[in-house]
């Protein structure tokens, strides 16, 4: 039992419910091997965090805006998504801590939109990362290659921008990979994609 | 599809027909992918068959489909639970009190109905949240600020029906005192408007709060007795200036004098700000300076001498640690006051305040920030936000770093118990916390400080963990309760409680027999007879639930 402001210095949880299958995304575009994809509005990263700095880069080499929040969402939301999803439902793709994925994930409740992948990254005792993935099955196939993959943000990055248009029942996938944590990442980092849902 | 307890099968088709027709089959949810958002996410029955979910939801969009939906669950006896934006987390989310209930999700009734700049105030629907209404004034240019609690992604209508709290000045920080006329769909369908309301074309809904004859607000508050659509809030004029100062003290026992001081500052309107108090040698912060010590630039961690010493204390006393504290100059308490107003009103104000205050021995000051308001983008992103009526989730973003959260939970339920605005009921309720949380095996309290929301009580504030294993959560709901037990045989009672807990709390307010339960029940069974709405909601049950509950 912790007081209201121990707690504060803490921190809030947050809860991973299960992604839910159903329903099918909007609009897509093509990606070069020909498979379609939705197109993603931005992608957000915590400036603090090295693993999520390498995930932005790759995403802008992937041609994918950007936006960096230093843990709190607040801004992201009231000055940039807010009146973006007034306007209409648009995917958005992010690597950051649990905080500002609890919170994105309800607001894009409220517009129809739904987390559809998602990767937790924990680092392990021995110093490794596991990657436990939720997603489409076409999403999770190169989720091999972090097993491998030093580079694991990037890859992580090139998996977000291949969520295909419909979306079936969600697989998982649990991959170890090297131990790459930098210094100044938590133990914990999220890789998440929220899409629009068109219900059926 | 989950169908609610009692209702056949094909009623519930029907009035789910009946619903689609009334606002539009694609704001009706039956899908467990969609009812699972209703889900709250801080559930102490995470696991287990008794979680409390819903077994669908619709979303009106304006009063007529309202009474249209409560009209077809009074036909067909489907029970509904109505929630404003659902985001009341540690206090019971979206997620019904009766199992199986259907959500009646007022998101997208999330108009700002007025604005009134020149008399502060506004009125507005269940959905529109705290920052759909700060965008608002924002926009609009209007020099006015909004009372918003921490984090601020729920609804002033729901927020001040659960009388949540929050920054500013004293008589806006209860957020329902803070509220002035509603406008109430009764569960026969029938709308009531309360207040000036009553009067058709009355000029002041929103100025005056009583109109003529009972005034019965209150009854709509932590309650089930009616769908609340429309409210009235009394906002805040951008004041001119901001000013606050801290004064520190040297001894445990200054406590009493600290408080009893700062009670006639408060109420004689010295001081208009929420107090904030701390401890420099418990290293307690301020709740303003939660944020900078999150980004490690508070104090230095305790030295050894001290981490020992503080181990050793009882509630957060000794006479070793007394000495330590006057050796190394510490302090014991802090309190930061805050001002509103015109520069110079905060300055007189303040220097009246240290006048006062200085009947402690060894009280000191530190002028703390003055600003001319509004604030700049650099103060901004200085200070704690609420304090200034702007709304935040920055609280979500604390805790990433593992060496502060080492073993994160998956949620937490509020113990928040009021006690008298003394330093006397402080170390008490700090002594008989501790004993109880030793007694019923949950984690040691280190000596810790209410919150100072309401003026003329204080509220602590604790956070049970909720955690994935279930045996954990079996134990803490039953610590929960004991706790509460505990705290009632003290005459603390809790404020707002999750639904795992209100018929508990509701219990422990037994006075005559429980006489004030059987009024609710007798209120209820008159205005609702069939038992529609929010059974369960704060203890009060629909006659045919009750015995069931008993």
């Amino acid at each position: 039992m912790a007081s209201r402001r121990e707690f504060l210095q803490m921190g809030v949880a947050a809860l991973t419910l299960p992604i839910a299958a159903g329903g099918s995304l909007p609009s897509s575009i093509s990606l070069s091997n020909g498979e379609s994809s939705i197109p993603l509005y931005k992608m957000v990263f915590d400036e603090r965090f090295a693993a999520s700095r390498a995930f932005a880069k790759e995403a802008e080499r992937l041609g994918v805006p950007i936006h960096g929040i230093k843990g709190d969402m607040t801004d992201l939301w009231y000055h940039d998504l807010y009146a973006r999803w007034k306007e209409g439902p648009v995917a958005i793709a992010g690597m950051t801590a649990h905080g500002a994925i609890f919170c994105l994930e309800r607001l894009a409740w409220d517009q129809r939109m739904r987390v559809v992948f998602r990767a937790d990254h924990r680092v392990l005792p021995d110093g490794s990362i596991e990657h436990a993935l939720s997603g489409p099955a076409s999403m999770l196939r190169r989720a091999g290659r972090l097993s491998s993959e030093r580079n694991w943000a990037e890859e992580i990055a090139s998996i977000v921008t291949r969520c295909p248009p419909s979306r079936p029942q969600p697989s998982l996938a649990n991959v170890i990979g090297p131990t790459v944590k930098h210094a100044d990442d938590p133990d914990h980092l999220i890789s998440w994609l929220i899409a629009p849902v068109h219900r059926g | 599809m989950k169908v609610p307890p009692g209702v056949s099968e094909s009623d519930f088709a029907k009035a789910i027909s009946e619903f689609e027709d009334a606002v539009g089959k694609e704001w009706v949810f039956t899908s467990d992918e969609d009812v699972a958002l209703y889900r709250d996410p801080y559930s102490p029955f995470l696991g287990e068959p008794d979680e409390l979910v819903a077994s669908a939801a619709v979303a009106p969009d304006g009063v007529e489909q309202v009474q249209q939906v409560v009209r077809t669950a009074n036909k067909y006896k489907i029970p509904i639970y109505p929630v404003s934006t659902g985001k009341n987390l540690g206090y019971g989310g979206a997620a019904p009190v009766y199992s199986g209930s259907v959500v009646l999700d007022l998101k997208r009734m999330n108009r700002v109905l007025e604005v009134n700049e020149e008399n502060a105030y506004a009125l507005v629907e269940p959905g529109v949240s705290y920052f759909d209404l700060y965008r608002y004034i924002q926009e609009k240019g209007l020099k006015l600020w909004v009372d918003v609690p921490d984090p601020g992604w729920g609804s002033p209508v729901g927020n001040a029906l659960d009388r949540g709290g929050g920054y500013l000045m004293a008589h806006l920080r209860n957020h329902f005192d803070s509220h002035c006329g509603m406008e109430v769909v009764l569960a026969n369908g029938e709308i009531i408007r309360t207040g000036m309301g009553a009067m058709p074309g009355a000029k002041t809904w929103q100025e005056y709060k009583t109109g003529f004859g009972p005034w019965v607000d209150g009854i709509f508050s932590q309650s089930n007795f009616g769908v609340v659509t429309k409210m009235g809030f009394w906002l805040m004029p951008e004041p001119e200036a901001y000013l606050s100062g801290t004064v520190y003290v040297p001894k445990h026992a200054d406590l009493i004098p600290l408080v009893r001081i700062l009670n006639y500052l408060e109420n004689t309107r010295c001081t208009n700000g929420m107090p904030d108090l701390g401890s420099p040698l418990l290293q307690i912060p301020m709740v303003s300076e939660i944020d900078i010590w999150n980004r490690g630039e508070g104090p230095a961690p305790p030295d050894a001498e001290l981490s020992g010493l503080l181990d050793k204390s009882e509630a957060g006393y000794s006479p070793e640690l007394e000495a330590y504290a006057q050796r190394k100059g510490l302090t014991y308490w802090s309190c930061k006051l805050s001002f509103y107003g015109s520069p110079k009103a905060n300055e007189a104000n303040w220097e009246y305040a240290k006048e006062k205050f200085s009947a402690i021995p060894g009280a000191k000051f530190v002028d703390n920030e003055s600003y001319k308001l509004p604030l700049t983008p650099e103060q901004r992103e200085k200070v704690h936000k609420p304090q200034f009526g702007i709304p935040s989730l920055a609280m979500f973003s604390i805790g990433a770093r593992s060496s502060t959260n080492p073993n994160p939970t998956n949620g937490h339920m509020w113990f928040s118990p009021i006690i008298p605005r003394t330093g006397e009921a402080i170390f008490e309720a700090n002594r008989i916390f501790n004993e109880a949380a030793k007694e019923f095996g949950i984690p040691a309290l280190r000596f810790s400080l209410p919150s100072t929301y309401w003026e003329r009580a204080f509220i602590f504030i604790f956070a049970f963990p909720v955690t994935r294993d279930i045996e954990t959560n079996k134990k803490d709901r039953a610590a929960f309760k004991k706790l509460v037990q505990r705290a009632a045989e003290h005459g603390w009672g809790e404020y707002r409680t999750a639904p795992a807990y209100q018929d508990t709390i509701m219990s422990t307010y037994s006075y005559n027999n429980h006489a004030l339960l059987h009024f609710h029940e007798t209120l209820k069974d008159a205005v609702d007879p069939s038992g529609i709405l929010s059974a369960g909601r704060y203890g009060i049950w629909p006659k045919h639930l009750r015995k069931e509950q008993a």
